[in-house]
């Protein structure tokens, strides 16, 4: 009697756990679907870039993306500054593409929202992404959160904020966190005017290579031309 | 006073080797712009190296405003011998040919001879900047295009955007103008203690190598003298480059070049007043 019991118990674990990974994979691929409905937009963007080595203004212009993962900042003439790797600002781009397994974390409320938590792994072990969590609001079908862990290039985090173009999948508001390695160059070839004395002890920490540090990248979107078609010359 | 000065000037823009100097300051400019333009990127390259490793970037990053920079940068060592050239001559080279003392025959007091004749080489550092601006940043500009401007310093990258960038020049090439007129003063100091041209001027660039060597040192045992050496401020010009501007250091560096100047004046005159002009 008990071990049927027990039996029981864990046929009916192993089904609720099933069910709910099936629930898990379905939004998932439901949000992926959503996602790559966009295959190019343009965008008109203000960008903000904080990394401590980089000291830019806002830059504002235009950022053309074509699917899957080209990617340009439009400036009228001006310097355009993207992170490289293979990290682009878009979400579609930090989620796994491929064939993948979905485990379902649970729910979880962040700032008023009950969002779902998924953990994805790419079954393809040369992509470089390796796991990506997602945050996800499953009343507009769009993940506000995604933090994805590269290969080759560290940690990415981004925030998106919603409002108007919610419908396709595209944020107005997205902040992404970034690991960087710091900047240095020789101050023998720089010869860098000092608005500071020089104290003894920071001459000697020029010396220390360069260590990784979190970057931040805040992009407000104002306005979207989507899937007008974008020629691949625009990128070059 | 007037007519004192407008002689001054006749003597120095009469002589051939004045012109040298534009020569130079042209010269050299046109070899860095021509190297920039052959092999800019191999150079863009060495400096972009950090940013290029996690960054993509794009646009005219060669534009006019950084090969000026470069320029700039690169002629820091060449203007104040161009400055030396003049107004190391101004007093020792009048001792030279004799005439100084027929000068000094004439209703005027010394100290005023040697005012105007500061004026005169201030003049000139003056001519010779707006002309380096019109070599280094115009010509640039036109030859290279314009756009958002890098900085590349040690520890960091300033971008500055297009619409932001010729106030910057403007007040930069002042500020050369008040460091290179440092040199003038020093040099005319010198050219009061001899009777021939050619020591004031190779003592000029003397001190100033040797200054400069020690105001780039990064020893302890300098840093203590760093801030009174008058090499450590003549670069403050590329303050205006920062972001954002740094006055009080830029304005600190500005008044101890000015400081120098008086200090080297006063003395030029204090001297000259008590010397036994023989020639």
């Amino acid at each position: 009697m008990i071990k049927r019991f027990v039996l029981l118990f864990a046929i009916t674990g192993a089904l609720v756990t099933q069910a709910r990974a099936d629930a898990g994979s379905d939004l998932f691929y439901a949000l992926r679907k959503k996602v790559l409905t966009v295959k190019d937009y343009s965008a008109e963007v203000k960008m903000k870039i904080n990394v401590s080595y980089l000291k830019i203004p806002q830059l504002k212009g235009t950022l053309i993306f074509k699917s899957p993962d080209k990617m340009r900042l439009e400036r009228s003439g001006g310097i355009s500054l993207l992170p490289k790797k293979n990290i682009n600002l878009t979400i579609s781009n930090l989620i796994p593409a491929g064939n993948v397994m979905v485990i379902d974390i649970g729910t979880v409320t962040l700032e008023g929202k009950k969002l779902h938590v998924l953990k994805v792994i790419p079954e393809d072990d040369l992509s470089n992404i390796v796991l990506t969590k997602i945050w996800i609001d499953e009343t507009n079908l769009v993940a506000v959160r995604a933090e994805t862990t590269t290969r080759n290039d560290g940690t990415v985090t981004m925030d998106l904020a919603f409002g108007k173009y919610a419908s396709y999948g595209l944020p107005d508001k997205v902040t992404i966190l970034l690991d960087l390695k710091d900047y240095k160059l020789p101050k023998g070839v720089t010869l860098d005017y000092n608005d500071e004395p020089t104290p003894v002890v920071k001459a000697a920490e020029t010396d220390k290579k360069p260590k990784s540090k979190k970057g931040s990248i805040q992009i407000n979107y104002l306005s979207y031309e989507i899937n007008k078609g974008i020629s691949d010359d625009r990128f070059k | 006073m007037i007519q004192l000065l407008r002689i001054e000037l006749y003597k120095i823009f009469r002589r051939p080797r004045t012109y040298i100097s534009f020569a130079i300051v042209m010269a050299i400019s046109f070899v860095i712009q021509l190297a920039l333009f052959s092999d800019g990127k191999a150079f863009l390259g060495f400096f972009m190296q950090g940013i290029n490793d996690q960054f993509e970037v794009q646009g005219n990053i060669l534009n006019g405003y950084l090969v000026a920079y470069v320029i700039l940068h690169s002629l820091l060592m060449q203007i104040p011998l161009l400055v030396a050239l003049v107004a190391g001559d101004s007093l020792a080279g009048e001792a030279n040919l004799g005439t100084l003392r027929l000068l000094l025959t004439k209703p005027i007091s010394r100290a005023k001879l040697v005012l105007m004749k500061f004026l005169a080489s201030f003049i000139y550092t003056i001519i010779l900047i707006i002309w380096l601006s019109v070599v280094a940043l115009f010509l640039s500009m036109f030859l290279f295009g314009v756009g958002d401007m890098i900085n590349m310093k040690s520890e960091s990258l300033v971008i500055i955007l297009q619409n932001d960038v010729m106030w910057r020049y403007f007040l930069a090439f002042c500020f050369a103008t008040l460091a290179m007129t440092t040199i003038a003063s020093l040099s005319l100091m010198l050219s009061a203690f001899a009777d021939n041209a050619i020591g004031p001027i190779i003592s000029t660039i003397g001190i100033v190598v040797v200054i400069t060597i020690l105001s780039n040192l990064e020893l302890p045992l300098f840093n203590i003298i760093k801030p009174y050496l008058f090499t450590t401020h003549m670069i403050g010009w590329k303050g205006f480059f920062d972001d954002p501007v740094p006055y009080g250091a830029v304005g600190f560096s500005a008044l101890v070049l000015a400081v120098y100047t008086i200090a080297f004046l006063v003395t030029t005159i204090l001297y000259f007043n008590k010397k036994d002009i023989k020639s």
